[in-house]
């Protein structure tokens, strides 16, 4: 069949470049020889150069994309308020504990200017801990054991819920002390997360106070901004500070996990 | 909350470099760079709801510009629709409530409003405008995004050939508009078209290839 009959396809294809490398090889030997045909590819190309040069469109106002950062900070914003409605449905049913840890997560709030107050220094390297990526000495079930024996005789804190493990621990050191790194991962839902412990050894009064005093019991935990990451610090009768951090966590998520751990509980019974 | 930060970090670094890219589309589809603009974020908003069912490894601006065109389509269509009624009602109200008229449109309409509208209402909006819908968005995602056939026959679930045909007659209409807009503002000097329009011709990659390979037996 005469490329002359298909000409309007096969210049329209040629100009899009959607033609095949033989189609095209045939079409571009044909233009050598016919006149007619290669008039009209140079019309339609003409054609095509008129359209495509009209119709540039000018780039997005900076407006708009301020705009559009805002309504996506909303959205997330909105997000983690139906998560958050996820943990309480977590926390709400379940044992006496739980049901005891709900009660004060009830009354427990976070001031929303907490957030801004700067973690103390012990805190601040303590968080930052959890950011560097070192390798757990220990993993998995075994985590409890090896801590009694490297670090110090305490158990790893445990939460309740389900979808809350500790997959592994390593020692650390913060400020000069002598400090194990435990490592938990959150799944809620498909999603997953890190949440970190740093139990810190022979903490003096006041050395992780500070950001927002907040009373459980008998105990007071302080919840802290360190570099935008919240973390909740707390000392035990011991002397043994604990500092937890998770990135992805709103300073009241933190706070509303921490109050379910046994810690709490633990430290009522150790008085 | 949890993924938060990644999911986001995520979302700027595949979807949000498209921005301007939608922001071109989006101007060209509406003709307004009002609607333009309301078209861009719900549609980047609606993305990243959707980001999960996004396939990482497939092309991330063709994905955004099925919703912008869907989007477009289902939404701003209809809400122009139902607007244009609104300003149709409110006109009528206006005329037949004397003491209101001068208060409402200047509501409506504020100098600001005006000059961004009349800036925006080219030649190129103008043609456009002349353009039926799905011309139009074959164009737009051919020669402003430079999508290619198959790429825009699955934004537009329609086949390649339906395509072809929608973009080979948008093309000669637009064509044919801005030369008139052109001659009419002294642009250019003569009509430079000899080549006839192209509503009755038969645009068919796939029959010209079946032919072709009858030919070669």
């Amino acid at each position: 069949m005469s490329l002359c009959q298909s000409i309007d396809t096969l210049a329209m294809a040629y100009l899009d470049d959607e033609l095949v490398a033989e189609e095209r090889r045939e079409l571009e030997l044909h233009l050598l020889d016919c006149a007619a045909c290669k008039k009209h590819v140079d019309a339609e190309r003409a054609d095509l150069g008129l359209v495509r040069k009209a119709l540039v469109a000018p780039p997005a106002p900076d407006l708009l994309k301020a705009r559009i950062a805002r309504a996506l900070d909303l959205e997330e914003r909105e997000h983690a308020r139906a998560m958050r409605r996820t943990w309480l449905q977590w926390i709400l049913p379940g044992s006496a504990t739980i049901a005891a840890a709900a009660a004060i997560v009830m009354f427990v709030f976070v001031r929303p200017q907490a957030a801004t107050t700067s973690a103390g220094s012990v805190a601040q390297e303590a968080v930052r801990q959890q950011s560097r990526s070192m390798p757990m000495e220990v993993q998995g079930a075994s985590t409890g054991p090896w801590l009694r024996e490297h670090f110090r005789p305490v158990e790893p804190p445990r939460f309740t819920e389900p979808g809350i493990t500790l997959i592994g621990a390593r020692l650390t050191s913060v400020a000069g002390h002598e400090a194990a790194l435990l490592k938990y991962v959150v799944s809620v839902g498909d999603n997953q997360f890190t949440l970190t412990a740093v139990l810190i050894d022979g903490i003096r009064d006041g050395q992780l106070s500070g950001g927002q005093a907040i009373k459980v019991g008998e105990r007071t935990l302080h919840v802290h901004d360190a570099n935008g990451i919240p973390a909740i610090t707390y000392v035990d009768s011991q002397g043994m500070g604990y500092t937890f951090a998770a990135e992805r966590l709103s300073p009241q998520e933190l706070l509303e996990l921490v109050v379910s751990s046994d810690l709490i509980g633990r430290a009522q019974q150790g008085r | 909350m949890l993924a938060a930060k990644e999911k986001r970090a995520e979302f700027e670094r595949q979807a949000l470099v498209h921005t301007d890219a939608l922001y071109g589309a989006a101007y060209r589809l509406t003709r307004n760079a009002r609607d333009a603009e309301d078209l861009v974020q719900d549609s980047l908003l609606r993305a990243y709801r959707f980001w999960d069912s996004f396939e990482q490894d497939s092309n991330c601006k063709a994905w955004l510009l099925r919703i912008v065109t869907n989007t477009f389509i289902n939404e701003y269509q209809r809400k122009k629709r139902s607007r244009e009624v609104l300003d149709a009602a409110t006109a009528e109200q206006d005329a037949t409530d004397g003491v209101l008229v001068q208060a409402s449109a200047s509501d409506r309409q504020s100098p600001e409003r005006v000059l961004l509208e009349r800036s925006v209402s080219d030649d190129v909006q103008r043609a456009l405008d002349n353009l039926p819908d799905d011309f139009r968005t074959a164009v737009v995602l051919c020669d402003v995004q430079g999508l290619s056939y198959k790429e825009i026959a699955e934004i537009m679930q329609t086949p390649v050939g339906t395509v072809m045909s929608r973009l080979f007659r948008g093309r000669k209409l637009l064509a044919a508009a801005l030369r008139e807009f052109a001659l009419a503002e002294g642009y250019v000097r003569e009509e430079p078209t000899k080549h006839t329009e192209g509503d009755q011709k038969t645009i068919d990659l796939e029959a010209y290839r079946a032919n072709r390979k009858e030919g070669q037996r």
